[in-house]
């Protein structure tokens, strides 16, 4: 893991004290709420429907067992006993006091966390695949680049007042585990013919009310150019983004306005400006970034390993989570975990202080101290020896965190919604809830297959609802809660936006009309292998709507 | 004639309040509530000026109904402020309040 440095201790523990100071000038009433905004936002700290909400940042998803306990802890002394974990691999604590804000920085900066760039028009915390540096799957783990990333952006001076906020996502697996065409850039790291490794650019994407699929603009960018080109992209969003609507300065509207071509010349134009200067990275520097990131010091293991197929072949139960929330790892004898914060009736991502602390010490006892936060509202341990593996999801189950439906229709994004936030029309987790309390038996679930259920309370998305291959959109009509279904988006390698059925649903209604969907197509698909997104691809979307709404 | 009360959160806490006959209070049914605009206008005033005395913030009316002592909020939005997270009843006002 990352270790920061003098100049990030600093940094961050000065940072902690500005704002303790600007606290105290605000409870003593130096400073108006409208001089204290910005300020607050700027730290993470957001006002909600019921109290204060402390947005904390999770750098690329990665914590050590040590950050987790004190992520714990928070819960346990500030807050109410748990944690939200984000679509953005972070955490919000939903009832933190002003006045204690500063303290909560301060325990945070003790093992190198902050709320930073949590808000506000800059750019926020990089996020990346969760099984990064242990899936196979990858040329080069992406962990020291968004580490690089998240140095360069941090405190940018020229990009802390951006049209609007920014969010990066980078990948080096073909598989996209963080939705990186949804996002203002996504980074795939590949190998191009030459075996030389560089990024595929992705620019443009995003969600909220005008959804974009980013397009590629560059193709291959070697990767020591990786920060240069990030800054050219920046600039010319800067200067270009618009800033007289809120809704169109987003990155996308800018790329979509121009043309990506367009917008993809501009950049070049700026890159080769700067591309030999001082962003240009210095392989020393990488290196040593790239040292924090060494793989853990694995056992040699041969497969297969005997106790853990015995176990496998023994117990059902036992299989069924391996099927489901296990993945293969890098290291023969080794395989990543997924932690399900989904259990049915369950708040999606909501972790509380108790289960929190057995993901610290079961990451020290099984998988070297680490832990991962995936966007999907999952914890991951990443290196867990498949001897292991019985053993640890006996005393996952005892903590909840062990329902085997990872990637199953029961593993739902939802934003926290109307229960929560301030800006939602709707509620999110109850229909949530509802949802998994229908699709209860786990048989039917697992024959269902992969299905990806999104829940946002408004238009702006944060339940991913564009990318749900069942999306639900909450919107407010006439003072009711009512559900529109969006159909066929994809947050994976394959990005698509869902696109809506027809008319919305009420809270009632919404359960059976998921029902209803998922119905249509296990009859309608070409067998069990035939997912819900090929078999929705195949036939299109008038099954569906006949199903839902009839033909006439 | 929409009935309406004062909703604001305490600065220090973030908690939710309402205005009272003088001063607030955590519950909904103890707030004072404006039957015209002339009354709506001065628990909104009242609102304001604990703003500029550093109190409260985010002072704001909201429309209500008020019934024998009950007061209910008539969005949801607002029950839900008045009562705690629908998914959380453990929480909020909802707990700290009950009878």
């Amino acid at each position: 893991m990352y270790r920061y440095d003098h100049y990030d201790k600093t940094l961050v523990k000065e940072r902690v004290r500005e704002f303790r100071g600007q606290v105290e000038r605000r409870v003593s009433g130096e400073l108006s709420e409208e001089e204290f905004k910005p300020l607050r936002l700027m730290n993470g700290l957001y006002l909600q429907l019921h109290a204060y909400m402390l947005r904390v940042a999770i750098p690329y998803g990665t914590l050590s067992s040590k950050q987790m306990r004190v992520l714990a802890h928070i819960a346990r002394r500030y807050d109410k006993g748990y944690g939200h974990f984000t679509t953005r691999q972070n955490i919000q604590y939903n009832w933190p006091k002003l006045a204690e804000v500063p303290d909560i920085l301060d325990e945070l900066a003790d093992v190198e966390m902050h709320a930073i760039q949590t808000s506000g028009n800059v750019i926020r915390n990089v996020t990346t695949d969760q099984f990064a540096g242990a899936t196979a799957e990858e040329v080069e783990d992406p962990r020291p680049y968004a580490e690089l990333i998240r140095q360069w952006s941090s405190l940018h001076p020229e990009f802390s007042f951006l049209p609007r906020k920014f969010k990066i996502a980078v990948t080096a697996a073909p598989q996209d585990r963080a939705a990186v065409r949804w996002h203002d850039i996504g980074l795939i790291l590949k190998a191009n013919e030459a075996g030389e490794v560089g990024f595929e650019v992705i620019v443009g994407g995003g969600m909220g009310r005008t959804p974009f699929v980013g397009p590629t603009i560059r193709d291959f960018l070697p990767k020591e150019h990786l920060l240069s080109y990030l800054e050219a992209i920046l600039r010319v969003y800067n200067e270009y983004g618009r800033r007289d609507n809120k809704y169109k300065a987003r990155i996308k509207i800018l790329v979509f306005e121009k043309g990506a071509e367009e917008f993809a010349k501009d950049v070049e134009a700026e890159w080769e400006r700067i591309k030999d200067g001082d962003l240009k990275l210095p392989e020393g520097e990488f290196e040593r970034i790239k040292a924090f990131f060494a793989d853990p010091n694995y056992e040699t293991i041969s497969e297969p390993v005997a106790a853990y197929e015995k176990a496998r072949l023994a117990d059902r139960e036992f299989a069924d989570w391996l099927a489901t929330n296990v993945a293969a790892h890098k290291k023969p004898g080794y395989a990543m975990v997924t932690l399900s914060l989904k259990p049915h009736g369950g708040i999606p991502g909501d972790a509380t202080d108790a289960q929190m602390d057995a993901a610290a010490d079961l990451a020290d006892q099984f998988s070297f101290g680490e832990i991962r936060v995936t966007h999907e509202q999952n914890l991951v341990l990443p290196h867990v020896r498949k001897a292991d593996l019985y053993e640890l999801w006996h005393t996952l189950d005892a903590h909840g965190m062990a329902t085997p439906n990872v990637g199953l229709l029961t593993d739902i994004i939802a934003c926290p919604g109307l229960d929560y936030c301030a800006l939602a029309n709707s509620r999110s987790i109850p229909i949530a809830q509802r949802i998994a309390q229908r699709f209860d038996d786990l048989k039917a679930l697992h024959d269902i297959g992969e299905l990806k259920i999104k829940i946002s309370g408004c238009i702006n998305a944060c339940g991913h609802h564009h990318a749900g291959h069942i999306g639900i959109l909450g919107v407010d009509k006439k003072g009711e809660e009512m559900y529109q279904v969006l159909l066929g988006g994809s947050g994976a390698e394959d990005a698509s936006a869902g696109k809506i059925t027809g008319r919305g649903f009420s809270e009632a209604g919404i359960i059976d009309a998921v029902e209803t969907v998922v119905n249509t197509y296990l009859a309608r698909r070409e067998s069990k292998d035939e997912t819900f997104l090929e078999t929705y691809r195949r036939i299109g979307m008038d099954p569906f709507k006949e199903a839902l709404y009839g033909t006439g | 004639m929409t009935q309406h009360v004062l909703i604001a959160n305490d600065l220090l806490s973030g908690a939710i309040v309402y205005r009272t006959a003088d001063g607030w209070s955590p519950k909904v049914n103890e707030a004072r509530v404006a039957e015209d605009d002339a009354e709506a206008e001065a628990l909104l005033a009242e609102g304001k000026a604990a703003e500029a005395d550093n109190a409260v913030v985010a002072a704001e009316l909201i429309p209500v109904t008020a019934e024998a002592g009950a007061v209910t909020p008539n969005r949801l939005r607002e029950v839900i402020r008045a009562q705690g997270p629908t998914v959380r009843t453990d929480l909020g006002y909802q707990a700290d309040f009950r009878n």
